[in-house]
């Protein structure tokens, strides 16, 4: 039940910022979706059981370790949309550097960064 | 066989090469005399045919599909085979002449010789999946062909390849179903399942898609404007390609099938049908051309007609007849279209409006074109006259419906008579009446001869037919097996077949004799153009498609989006519709998680209500923060370390990103809002409920207790999740690494360009925002925190296999590292060269794997170190380093590409 109420909320805030101007927000809005589908594919495994994963001597019942398959499906994801959201934030920028407009839209502009592109 | 094949496609290979060689225009007499070496080693197999025998051979290609690259000779593809590499030969030796020393030789050669390679792979294949990749290959051939004429072939090469291409897919989907319905992909299986096929229920579309196949390949009506179009191609490619062989190919594939087919009434009265009204069309369009080439392309359409009709007809004779008549075709169309070439070049034009007389000046061009125009209107004593007797014997048996004879005869004849009129029309348009350009002469004998080659053969062969007997005999024992063919003979007495020649002669020469009225009356038709209607209907799919994708040129996310999530919103619908009895939910939650859940509620709405650039960054970051919490209690230490680091390493990142940003995100519209709130209210309820609904409610499933029980067994580690990361499942994970170094790279190509222009080391940038004492204070810290954080990197590489740690982490801790080195000093620790971690991650990953087959285990298959093993360091370990690097080559781009100085150009400043 948890697990649910806390996909549905990252879900949920993740497309509400999909909808919303600006490329900042479709990062912010994917970093949100990635932490949304980790916490299903970990739910998938069981969060009835949470002793971690580590056989071998003295490791206990091994009927009450979480399932080993859904967390390194989801480490590999980490570090992967770890890596877009890296990629989309360097799009950002790419795009910041070559359209000034991007920043002279809005109320902030390169006086607030004195000595910038000296 | 394999031999003849290699050597072609060797030889094409070779072109660009050898038109290099220095040799210019002379170049096409090698490529000639490779044809006639490749011929020979077809035809040192022919004894062996003739006696009955079949050469085969076969190599493992797709094992696992049953798909064998098998290669057979018999008496059809000998026949097929030799016409392609003797009319090539010609071709090849024509060349020389016909092109220009600024023609693109290599290309030229290179492709038709790659062409030959495809159709003799086309007619030797013994495998129907072979036989269809080959028939591609011929298609692609042509239009590259084509497509060297330059701007004015786009669109006939557009026509050609969509057509052809359609006909490829449908042979592909007949290929399929064949292998279905017959369980085998051997040629020799398939015809030999003649009953279990007709006695399928996939009996009619397997028919149906093999003859569109061949109606398209071989230019039958309403298909067949392909070809007319195509003329814009070079003589040679028109002559090779598209009037003696790739046409063909719809003919060997119709007779290929033939002990399958023929005898069915459907497939008779089909083909027999559009084969008769392609012969009666294409003879009718080609009376009313003037262009020499047009006349000939048209003429070609009506050909092939006969041929599929004949085929349709299905008798030993009719079948027999089509083999001879698509010998004959060849020999005499390809003399036409090389003649025609040599008129051109030598007249400079193709119109017989503009050319006259040119039989006083090009007495030897007018006699061999007066031969094979005499062999196309199947006039004694050529090749052609006995080819069209017997096709005309053939087509009056056929049967498949009261009087079908008769009308398909009749027909026959019509198209015949139309024959004759266009064939005395180009010999007499070209070479008769009044000589308009005296200063012209013969061309040299060297251009002359190939065409002079073939035309001659079609005579000698019309006396000498016992020549052809044998092999035709032979191929026609393996179209209609167990029926013994009688031999052809040139003169076979008064029969019904003479007379039905003698009227379509009559009636051809009264047609040419009066042909001003003809002309006056042929101008007043209208014919509908089936080109155009498919350039419409080609136009009007594009803008179908230009609709449909309407949506995804709009600009912004959500409307790209919308469509993909309100399927989800759908399919949760559905689910809650239909999902019932569900197996009961197994108790899971604590205090804790729900502590957990109002955090993130409250994480979650900070982000969303956030104006403010960096608020919305930090509450990201909170929301970070919780996933890692949410791990550790549910069990996942290793995800939780990896969460955390990535949480930093996003921060560092971020802030220099943020630099160039604004404080304050833009707003956005009024008006969507309600929408968006709407569309992520229902995301997320459609999230949770799945989850709710298709989570927790089971035990341990097999995969995790197989993982659990056999971890340690079968790797020797104890961490479980790090196993499967770097044993079992270590293929995915190489990926995985992988498309990080890939995103390394896109980092250098995407923000190199930014600080291309200084590659020196950059001054620290940004370390003049900090006080000097901060900046001592940094320093001083980075000194510390830089070789502890790698031995903590190196530590839980070592120990990843067992204990929390591995690859993906220990690249995370030495991310952060480099990162307080860079705050601290303004640039990156020496070791950190993106480039070099990344390829030197992917040699050691990969290596790893490789040493594992190189010792006769699986790729990536764990071993042992000899030595090294005592102290826990193993293949697992070595591959995981290799991850390391690969992850830490990402993390160093990253980092050294975002802190680059941007140079702006000052130009593009704006001040407001």
């Amino acid at each position: 039940m948890t697990a649910a109420i806390i996909v549905g909320l990252l879900v949920a805030g993740g497309v509400w910022f999909l909808a919303q101007p600006g490329l900042l927000r479709v990062i912010l809005g994917f970093v949100l979706l990635g932490h949304g589908v980790n916490v299903l594919l970990l739910a998938s495994g069981g969060l009835d059981r949470r002793r971690a994963p580590f056989v071998g001597d003295g490791a206990g019942d091994p009927a009450a370790l979480a399932d080993p398959l859904p967390q390194a499906f989801v480490l590999t994801a980490v570090v992967i949309t770890f890596g877009v959201s890296v990629y989309l934030l360097a799009i950002l920028r790419a795009e910041s550097v070559e359209d000034p407009d991007v920043s002279a839209a809005d109320d902030m502009d390169e006086t607030d960064e004195p000595r910038a592109g000296r | 066989m394999l031999l003849a094949l290699s050597a072609l496609t060797v030889l094409a290979v070779l072109a660009p090469l050898l038109a290099r060689l220095g040799l210019g225009r002379e170049l096409g007499y090698v490529f000639a005399a490779g044809f006639a070496g490749v011929a020979i080693l077809i035809a040192f197999h022919v004894p062996q045919i003739l006696d009955g025998g079949t050469v085969e051979t076969s190599m493992d290609w797709l094992p696992s599909l049953g798909v064998s690259f098998a290669l057979r000779l018999n008496g059809l593809s000998s026949l097929f085979a030799l016409m392609v590499l003797g009319v090539g030969a010609l071709i090849m030796a024509y060349c020389p002449r016909y092109l220009s020393s600024h023609d693109p030789h290599g290309a030229i050669y290179g492709l038709l010789t790659l062409f030959a390679a495809a159709m003799l792979g086309l007619v030797l294949a013994a495998d129907v999946v072979l036989l269809f990749v080959f028939w591609e290959a011929t298609t692609y051939c042509s239009f590259l062909l084509l497509g060297l004429a330059g701007g004015r072939a786009t669109r006939p090469a557009r026509r050609a390849l969509l057509i052809t291409a359609a006909g490829g897919l449908a042979l592909l989907v007949a290929v399929v179903l064949l292998t279905v319905v017959t369980g085998s992909t051997a040629i020799s299986d398939i015809l030999a399942d003649r009953e279990v096929i007709l006695a399928s229920p996939l009996a009619l579309p397997i028919g149906a898609l093999i003859a569109f196949a061949a109606f398209t390949k071989s230019a039958q009506v309403p298909l067949h404007f392909w070809l007319p179009g195509a003329m814009v191609a070079m003589t040679p490619v028109s002559a090779f390609l598209h009037a003696a062989t790739m046409v063909k190919a719809g003919v060997y594939l119709l007779m290929l099938v033939s002990p399958i087919f023929s005898g069915v009434p459907a497939w008779s009265a089909l083909l027999v049908s559009i084969g008769l009204t392609s012969a009666l069309w294409g003879a009718f369009m080609a009376l009313r051309q003037h262009d020499l080439k047009a006349i000939l392309a048209h003429s070609t359409v009506s050909q092939l007609g006969l041929l599929v009709a004949a085929i349709g007809v299905g008798t030993p004779i009719a079948l027999a007849a089509a083999m001879l008549h698509t010998i004959a075709h060849a020999l005499f169309k390809a003399t036409l279209f090389m003649l025609v070439g040599i008129i051109d070049k030598e007249a400079g034009s193709r119109d017989i409006r503009e050319l006259s007389g040119l039989w006083r000046v090009m007495p030897v061009t007018a006699t061999m074109t007066a031969l094979a125009g005499l062999s196309m209107a199947g006039i004694v004593p050529m090749l052609g006259f006995v080819s069209k007797e017997y096709l005309f014997q053939g087509i009056f048996q056929a049967d498949f419906a009261p009087a079908a004879g008769l009308v398909a005869g009749s027909i026959a004849v019509a198209a015949s008579a139309l024959t004759t009129a266009y064939g005395l029309r180009i010999v007499y348009g070209a070479f008769g009446g009044s000589t308009h350009q005296p200063g012209l002469y013969e061309p040299s004998p060297a251009f002359l001869a190939p065409a002079a080659i073939a035309a001659l053969a079609g005579l000698v062969l019309g006396a000498g037919i016992d020549l052809l007997n044998p092999l035709v005999a032979r191929a026609g024992a393996d179209v209609v097996p167990g029926e013994p063919l009688g031999a052809f003979q040139f003169w076979h007495g008064l029969s019904p077949e003479i007379v039905m020649s003698v009227i379509a002669f009559s009636s051809g020469l009264m047609l040419f004799l009066r042909r001003h009225q003809v002309d006056r009356l042929l101008d007043r038709v209208v014919v509908p153009d089936a080109g155009a209607a498919f350039d419409r209907a080609h136009a009007g799919l594009i803008a179908f498609g230009y609709r449909v994708g309407q949506p995804d040129r709009a600009g912004g996310t959500m409307s790209h989006l919308v469509r993909p999530l309100g399927g989800v919103v759908f399919l949760a619908a559905v689910g809650f519709v239909t999902l019932r009895n569900l197996p009961p939910v197994r108790p899971a939650d604590t205090v804790g998680d729900w502590v957990v859940v109002g955090l993130f509620a409250l994480g979650v709405a900070a982000a969303v209500v956030a104006r403010d650039t960096l608020a919305a960054v930090a509450a990201l970051g909170f929301v970070g923060l919780l996933m890692a919490a949410l791990f550790v209690t549910a069990g996942a230490p290793d995800v939780a370390l990896t969460l955390v680091l990535v949480e930093v390493l996003t921060a560092v990142v971020v802030v220099w990103v943020l630099r160039r940003l604004p404080a304050r995100l833009p707003t956005g519209d009024g008006p969507r809002l309600p929408w968006s709130v709407l569309l992520a209210l229902a995301c997320g309820l459609a999230a949770a409920s799945a989850t709710y609904a298709l989570t927790g409610r089971r035990g341990p499933s097999t995969a995790s207790s197989f993982f659990l029980d056999n971890a340690e067994a079968a790797t020797g580690g104890t961490n479980v999740v790090n196993t499967i990361l770097v044993d079992f499942r270590a293929m995915d994970t190489l990926g995985e690494a992988v498309v990080l170094g890939a995103v390394a790279l896109g980092l250098l190509a995407l923000l190199g360009s930014t600080a291309a222009d200084d590659h020196t080391p950059e001054p620290p940038a940004d370390a003049d925002h900090l006080s000097a004492a901060a900046s001592v204070f940094l320093q001083v810290s980075a000194r510390l925190v830089v070789p502890g954080a790698a031995l903590v990197a190196a530590y839980l590489l070592y120990v990843g296999h067992d204990a929390p740690g591995g690859g993906f982490i220990a690249a995370l801790v030495a991310g952060v590292a480099a990162a307080t080195h860079q705050i601290a000093h303004g640039r990156l620790p020496r070791w950190s060269r993106p480039e070099l971690l990344v390829g030197s991650g992917i040699l050691v990953s990969l290596g790893t794997g490789l040493l594992a087959s190189a010792k006769g285990e699986a790729v990536l298959a764990p071993f042992k170190l000899p030595g090294l093993d005592a102290v826990g360091v193993g293949s697992a370990l070595l591959f995981d380093i290799g991850v390391m690097l690969m992850v830490l080559g990402m993390l160093t781009a990253a980092l050294d590409r975002f802190a680059a100085r941007t140079h702006r150009p000052e130009s593009s400043r704006v001040h407001p």
